[in-house]
């Protein structure tokens, strides 16, 4: 009974099947690539660098083209999503790792906070104004000024007009 | 060695910077866990960044505060409005959401929170007495072991992720493959760093896992409606304390289900959703004769599934402590909480570290302690936190996410990786692989090559290495036993 399921989604296996799964097919491509390239590294015997990487790429290609036998359209949730809300986010994000180098992180998050809230539906000006303004300050205290951890300054390093916080030493911290 | 770790330990705790590190991090995974679609493991994954300057245990002491808090507080949507405020909390609305209905959400949620504390502290008490054990057995173990072990946890985690076995292994195998880039542990040799010095070391793997659940997440979120969500939950709850009745009703079943998901949450990838089915269903074979009937709104029902969730915290730290395997996708953050301070969890730390995990057990005790007074004194101001539109909190956290993997080396270039990874984790989760596998196999993946690589060289290149250690021999059938079992009944249907 076995051998008859394995064999009829052989049969099943199409451009249909393949489209139904688009990511799998990317998987084992990618798997494919890193097979030839690791195969390049030096080797010195059957355990050098590349051993691995091949195992487990052998790994993916198989599992994947399971995963294409096996599967079917109605395991996916794909059909509740919309996919224009996600791509304005990711491309706010994109945006806003961009400029950074530019702006620091401060005035990039400045920036970024109004686009984001507006395009996620708030419309209340204080709040906007509030979590715009207030969230970078208190996210730069917290990692430039406590946690002494080094945020991009941009260009023009605005960050360091902050007034320094007064010196506390937390036992155990740093 | 239990008794006399436990001063020093207390010691540590008795700072007043700790307790406030504590009662932070379970008030913020309370109020997280209660907001539908805010998870124990994204709130942990966006906020780690701040535990990377604290000394370790003061670190844990805040993600195992929000841990805690989370797993405990996704019973209260789950009650109020039939939404469960975390996986975990699936099981709790059999029960708690007719309660609700009945006028009697109050009582469903005190139940819950003195449940989730008994499961809580029995795991914790499993935790401590019983990983020093595995973790003094475990200093046996050699690289053939090792290795067996680090494919044990991807198969078995792969297997009770989702419902594709072949999914969640494609999964955990991207994962492993993401983790060969970088230095080769044992030549040198410079594998897929494409000439870029920030690659050196390898991608960034508390990175990868804040773009995997933070924003994978946020742009599932976004993709399903962003401020579509919110539900009135209005209803008063008087006085405190549950009933002396109510307590004694609960007691035993919290006990029980609170060993059995401390054993659930010790299995690799069966976290807390999983132990919650499991100790509810029990309950339920148990106690078929309970009136009214599980599922009608019995509190008992409330209480197996949330001791059993709750019980699956401290269960999931036993092979995560002791192995360094995680035992679901939390552990696994905390694992690389640890490693960003060098701290390798495995039986060694038993040896090396045994200050810092005492701290941690006896921490985690406080923790549980915390969550019963906040749930209780609180649970009014927790049921109105279920109405606050995730509009008002997906732009902080996707902020958060971006500064959380700035922080990790202080470049934006790890942002990028974080972004990264947050695209593939969407697309993935879009056609129904899981995420846990991933940052799992992250993980493993160095413990798996190191050990394979370093038996193969010992054997001279013979795989009798691997079927004349008997515990590598078993732990490898059962890896076989985990991918094919499943696969089987599923080709069968």
């Amino acid at each position: 009974m076995i051998k008859q399921k394995v064999a009829d989604s052989i049969d099943q296996l199409g451009p249909s099947s393949i489209r139904s799964n688009p990511l799998a097919v990317v998987f084992i491509l990618l798997a494919v690539v890193v097979i030839f390239s690791a195969s390049q590294f030096p080797d010195d015997g059957q355990v050098g660098p590349g051993f691995f990487p091949i195992l487990v790429a052998v790994g993916i290609v198989v599992f994947s083209f399971a995963d294409i036998l096996t599967s079917t359209e109605t395991d996916l949730e794909i059909s509740e999503f919309s996919f224009r809300p996600p791509a304005i986010v990711l491309g706010l994000l994109v945006a806003y790792l961009l400029v950074m180098p530019f702006t620091g992180f401060l005035v990039g998050t400045m920036l970024y906070m109004p686009a984001i809230l507006y395009y996620s539906g708030i419309k209340s000006k204080p709040l906007m104004a509030g979590l715009s303004v207030g969230l970078p300050i208190l996210l730069f205290y917290i990692f430039a000024r406590v946690f002494l951890i080094r945020l991009p300054e941009g260009i023009v390093p605005i960050s360091r007009l902050l007034p320094r916080l007064p010196l506390v030493v937390i036992p155990g911290w740093l | 060695m239990v008794v006399e770790n436990i001063g020093p330990a207390l010691a540590n705790l008795a700072d007043p910077f700790v307790i406030f590190l504590m009662t932070a991090g379970v008030l913020l995974g309370i109020i997280m866990g209660s907001i539908p679609g805010m998870t124990a493991t994204m709130t942990i994954a966006v906020l780690l960044s701040f535990t990377f300057t604290m000394d370790p245990a003061h670190g844990m002491m805040l993600l195992l505060g929000i841990y805690g808090g989370a797993v405990y507080s996704g019973s209260i949507p789950a009650i109020l409005i039939r939404t469960p405020g975390t996986p975990s909390a699936a099981a709790t609305l059999f029960d708690g959401h007719p309660l609700s209905k009945k006028g009697e959400a109050g009582r469903a949620i005190k139940a819950s929170t003195v449940a989730s504390f008994i499961g809580g502290v029995i795991s914790v008490l499993a935790l401590m007495f019983f990983s020093p054990v595995i973790a003094g057995a475990a200093l046996e173990f050699r690289s053939p072991e090792f290795f067996a072990l680090a494919v044990f946890g991807l198969t078995i985690i792969a297997s009770v992720s989702g419902d594709s076995i072949t999914k969640g292994m494609v999964s955990g195998l991207l994962g492993m493959l993401v983790a060969t880039v970088g230095i080769d542990p044992i030549t040198g040799f410079h594998r897929y760093t494409f000439d870029m010095a920030k690659l050196l070391t390898g991608v960034e793997f508390i990175a990868v896992m804040i773009g995997l659940f933070g924003i994978a997440e946020g742009l599932r979120k976004y993709s399903q409606g962003i401020d579509d969500d919110t539900d009135e939950a209005a209803q008063e709850m008087t006085g405190v304390f549950p009933s002396r009745a109510d307590l004694k009703s609960i007691m035993p079943v919290s006990v029980g289900s609170g060993v059995l998901g401390a054993f659930i949450g010790s299995i690799p990838g069966a976290g807390g959703d999983i132990a919650a089915f499991i100790t509810y269903n029990e309950a339920t074979r148990w106690l078929k004769d309970s009136v009214p009937a599980f599922g009608d709104g019995n509190i008992r029902g409330v209480a197996a599934a949330e001791s059993g969730n709750n019980a699956s915290t401290g269960g999931a730290l036993i092979p995560t402590l002791t192995l360094g395997i995680p035992g679901d996708s939390v552990s696994a953050i905390l694992i690389g909480a640890l490693m960003v301070h060098d701290i390798n969890p495995g039986p060694g730390l038993y040896q090396d570290e045994p200050e810092l995990l005492y701290t941690i057990f006896v921490g985690f005790l406080v923790i549980y302690i915390l969550i019963l007074i906040f749930g209780l004194l609180g649970a009014n101001y927790w049921a109105r936190l279920i109405n606050i539109p995730s509009s008002h909190i997906w732009p902080v956290i996707l902020v958060l996410c971006v500064i959380g993997s700035i922080a990790l080396r202080g470049n934006v270039f790890d942002a990028w990786v974080m972004l990264g990874a947050g695209v593939l984790g969407y697309a993935m989760r879009l056609r129904g692989y899981p995420l846990a596998p991933m940052v799992l196999g992250l993980i493993l993946a160095p413990i798996a090559e190191v050990n394979l690589r370093r038996s193969l060289v010992l054997s001279g290149g013979s795989l009798d290495i691997f079927y004349t250690s008997p515990i590598a021999l078993l732990v490898l059938l059962l890896s076989a036993a985990a991918i094919t079992v499943p696969a089987v009944r599923s080709v069968r249907g």
